[in-house]
């Protein structure tokens, strides 16, 4: 959407397109209200949520009682359903937290009881020889086990972007590119502008910014009673012939820097080994050395067995940790409308639709919200081919022979597929955010061979020269000059 | 459809399987995933290619279109056509085919040849430090838009590895007029061909930093700069010996893996230091049938090797699809000392030993003057010397079946005598 598009007064505008406005925004347009998300980027869903482990937790870890407990273990549960209505990937893997020394065997006690008083469901221990049954590629002086039996993994990115479209064909609109730069509050309604210019106004603004909420606060609260702490975590993503290596999350015991470095199966059938967690500054996603390192050190004491050899790519998130203890999801108690929603690091992922009716229902605790008639419930959306039946297939490709040009080899990507993309409900037109929506790039050769096929599609289709098509972010050109024109 | 020989990939090594496997009672289909048959060598533009085989020098698409012009009428070729799973039931392959023109189609297939090439090392494999940037890619991808499409990635350029393709490329990016800052190399030696340093790097004073690693990249959403250090003798960054390159591009050419996704659900018997199938004198894997040649069986030097070996892999299947092998297999593993690092083939089946045959192998480090020994029954059967020995060169040694002495496991040692 353009901006002179805009409506001129919003009843919420969401301030973040990740996991958490994303979440919101659907949450949202189910009542009768108007939403506009603003995302400073040039693609919805780019921050934290596209590098995390992508594990929907059980809930097992957080303090008794707190929000992120309560939240997790709803979030969980609603992930699940989600996962059907919206037609997302889970990984129903489960997962395993393990005690290698007797100090662990008995905090992992103490887990076990912690993980009860949040009313996870299935928790169990296991002993050493189920432990080794189940993965046999863990190190053999495991000593006792808790199995989180409702741990899945999610594609984080596919998920955020199933909620948006679910949202936008409710009815939300969304802006990318728009940073928000100042937020005034004037005669009862939030301006806040966006890119040093424009002027947008809501009646509500929902500061879901990830690492820079605070930021976004401060903008209009004099002092906030949080500080973002930014956490950088490194990866290893390993190639998906070592698919069954591990069948489900594997947790070393938590410590006081987070939850250690884990083995997570994927989706899409990589493994994970990580995160470090590593305080910095700012969105220092930078992968180093010394973290890489780390990693290796760590994780071979939950397996000797990981081949860091096959690993297909490196990469760093970095989480909105805060001085706050818990998720920080508070109304401004000076300005009204105005939401933090803050310090969302892990659990994030997994409460993040928890999350979202946990604020709904604080928002209609003191405003009359009209549920929707007519709300849709899922969203239209055309699946990846590789994922279609061998019947629906030759359907598919019959009605669209495009489908027959597999133009990423590693994952098995049609020409069709990034077709789709490129048109979908969030039309796109960068080369990173057709890899979010299609997988062309995500695989073994990273994109050596599908690139300039998605760059030639996405020429065709968005009427760009081939020099004017975009990594990601405005004025990122993979190609810098054409030599076959005159100079 | 059926036929007997399905050749996956055209490049190289397809078209020299296809040109020995061809036989006037045998059905042969060479799968291509694009327009054209050749493969990566439509992109080498520069020349070098053929002295071996057609005993002069030309350039890569030269090559190709020579090599085509021996494929017979009756071989088949499906271009613009991806190979998207292999299954084997009751000896025979089903091989599922996708492309635009014909949709989905299943083969079925007596013998399959993966002539299937090879994909880039990425920065994942080398844990490159830095943010998720543009601007860093693999050397062959520059190659493919500079020569095949017409666009040049950067005008500021540092190059990674000194491999071939990335010495070849900091010659054509300067032609093209970007400015190549220099070519890091981790080892003390040069991975690439001497001809090429003095072509490609020298001839255009392009420095080369041997024992140096790129130590940091910088940009926020673009590559800025980057940062390489000397390397100490295990490979670790010396601290303290970063030198800075403001640079738009950051090439990598830091090797080569064998592309065999596509067989992996087959149960294949793999080689772990070529990344690719075990496979026996005959080029045979250990799934009957099922023969691999050219880079998607190991990393050649030249293309001319890739030819020689992939006509003796498609002799070898047709020999296989007109039963002139027996079923059972006698094989045993060529054994190695450990400066050898890998041997090709991998183990040698002496149930159906009815030709000479090559022993291609590679050192494990770099050495003035060796001697490699070939052993059986702890006799020397074979035994060369060779000077300026280096892991990026192969070795050969070419087996009479009058020098074998026993049907027990071949040895091959490596002595460092400078």
């Amino acid at each position: 959407m353009k901006l002179n598009n805009v409506k001129s007064l919003y009843d919420f505008l969401i301030v973040g397109s990740g996991i958490i406005g994303t979440n919101v925004a659907r949450e949202l347009s189910k009542y009768q209200v108007s939403i506009l998300v603003v995302e400073k980027e040039s693609d919805i869903v780019n921050g934290a949520s596209i590098a995390n482990s992508g594990i929907i937790h059980s809930g097992h870890d957080p303090l008794a009682e707190t929000l992120k407990a309560k939240l997790c273990v709803e979030g969980n549960k609603l992930t699940h359903e989600l996962s059907k209505e919206l037609g997302f990937h889970l990984l129903k893997c489960g997962g395993i937290v393990l005690a290698f020394s007797e100090e662990e065997k008995l905090d992992l006690l103490k887990l076990y009881e912690n993980a009860v008083t949040n009313k996870v469901p299935n928790v169990k221990l296991l002993g050493k020889k189920e432990v080794l049954r189940r993965e046999p590629k863990v190190n053999n002086n495991v000593l006792l086990a808790l199995d989180v039996s409702t741990t899945s993994v999610c594609s984080p990115w596919e998920m955020a972007i199933a909620s948006m479209e679910n949202a936008v064909l409710n009815g939300a609109k969304y802006l990318t590119n728009s940073e928000v730069t100042n937020i005034k509050y004037i005669n009862e309604v939030y301006e806040v502008e966006i890119n040093h210019k424009d002027i947008i106004k809501a009646k509500n603004v929902i500061n879901a910014a990830g690492l820079n909420t605070e930021k976004i606060g401060l903008m209009l609260e004099e002092s906030l009673d949080y500080h973002i702490l930014p956490r950088k975590g490194e990866y290893f993503t390993l190639d998906p012939k070592n698919k069954g290596d591990f069948t489900c999350v594997l947790y070393p015991m938590p410590s006081k820097v987070g939850k250690g470095v884990l083995i997570v199966p994927q989706v899409h059938g990589e493994t994970l080994i990580g995160p470090t967690g590593e305080d910095v500054k700012d969105n220092d996603n930078r992968v180093t050395a010394s973290g890489l390192g780390l990693i290796v050190t760590e994780a071979i004491k939950i397996s000797k067995h990981i081949q860091f050899y096959d690993n297909i790519r490196n990469f760093a998130g970095v989480r909105a940790k805060s001085s706050y203890d818990d998720f920080y999801i508070k109304e401004s108690s000076k300005y009204l409308g105005f939401y933090h929603l803050a310090g969302i690091d892990s659990p994030g992922l997994t409460a993040a639709p928890a999350i979202a009716k946990y604020l709904v229902d604080m928002i209609k605790a003191k405003n009359i919200l009209v549920k929707k008639d007519n709300y849709i419930k899922g969203r239209s959306y055309t699946p990846l081919f590789r994922y279609l039946s061998e019947e629906e297939k030759l359907e598919a490709i019959k009605a669209d022979p495009k489908h027959g040009h597999i133009i990423c080899k590693c994952e098995n990507i049609t020409e069709q597929d990034v077709i789709n993309a490129l048109n979908g409900v969030i039309p796109v037109d960068t080369v990173k955010a057709i890899k979010k929506r299609t997988r062309a790039g995500a695989g073994i050769c990273q994109g050596g061979y599908c690139e300039r096929h998605v760059l030639q599609l996405i020429s065709e289709y968005k009427n760009k020269k081939m020099t004017e098509v975009d990594y990601y972010e405005e004025n990122t050109p993979i190609l810098l000059e054409d030599i076959k024109e005159p100079k | 459809m059926k036929v007997d020989i399905l050749i996956i990939g055209g490049g190289a090594s397809g078209i020299s399987a296809a040109i020995k496997a061809h036989h006037q009672d045998l059905k042969i289909l060479i799968v291509e995933r694009e327009d054209f048959l050749g493969g990566i060598l439509n992109q080498c533009i520069h020349n070098g290619f053929g002295v071996h085989l057609f005993k002069e020098e030309l350039t890569g698409p030269e090559y190709a279109r020579k090599l085509e012009k021996f494929l017979t009428e009756d071989v088949l070729i499906y271009k613009n056509t991806s190979v998207v799973k292999i299954e084997k039931e009751n000896d025979v392959f089903t091989v599922s085919l996708s492309s635009e023109a014909r949709g989905l189609e299943v083969i079925n297939a007596k013998a399959v040849i993966m002539s299937s090439g090879a994909y880039e090392r990425t920065r994942g494999q080398i844990r490159l430090p830095g943010k998720r940037l543009k601007g860093i890619m693999t050397a062959g991808s520059a190659q493919r838009y500079l020569n095949i499409d017409g666009y040049l990635v950067g005008k500021r350029v540092f190059i990674l590895g000194s491999g071939d393709i990335g010495l070849i490329m900091a010659r054509r990016m300067t032609l093209e007029g970007a400015k190549v800052l220099g070519v890091a190399e981790l080892m003390p030696y040069s991975n690439g061909l001497n001809r090429n340093i003095a072509q490609c790097l020298e001839d255009f004073d392009i420095p080369l930093y041997l024992s140096h690693t790129v130590s940091q990249t910088y940009g926020d959403t673009s590559l800025e700069g980057l940062d390489i250090s000397e390397v100490d003798s295990n490979y670790q960054v010396i601290k303290g010996s970063e030198k800075h390159f403001e640079v738009d591009t950051l090439l990598l050419s830091v090797g080569l893996i064998p592309e065999i996704t596509i067989a992996n659900n087959l149960g294949l018997k793999i080689d772990p230091f070529t990344r690719s199938a075990s496979v026996n004198q005959n080029y045979l894997s250990s799934i009957d049938g099922l023969f691999f040649a050219g880079n998607a069986l190991h990393i050649h030097d030249l293309v001319d090797y890739v030819s020689k070996e992939s006509e003796l892999a498609g002799e070898r299947a047709r020999m296989y699809v007109l039963n002139n092998f027996t079923k059972a297999r006698n094989e045993k593993e060529i054994l190695r000392n450990q400066l050898i690092r890998y041997t090709v083939p991998q183990v040698v089946d002496f149930d159906n030993l009815t030709h000479n045959f090559d022993i291609s192998f590679r050192s494990k480090i770099k050495a003035t003057l060796a001697v490699f020994r070939l052993k059986q029954d702890g006799v020397v059967i074979k035994e060369k010397r060779a000077r300026h020995v280096i892991p990026a060169e192969m070795e050969k040694f070419t087996v009479g079946l009058e020098d074998l002495i026993s049907t027990n496991e071949l040895v091959i040692e490596m002595e460092i005598l400078v």
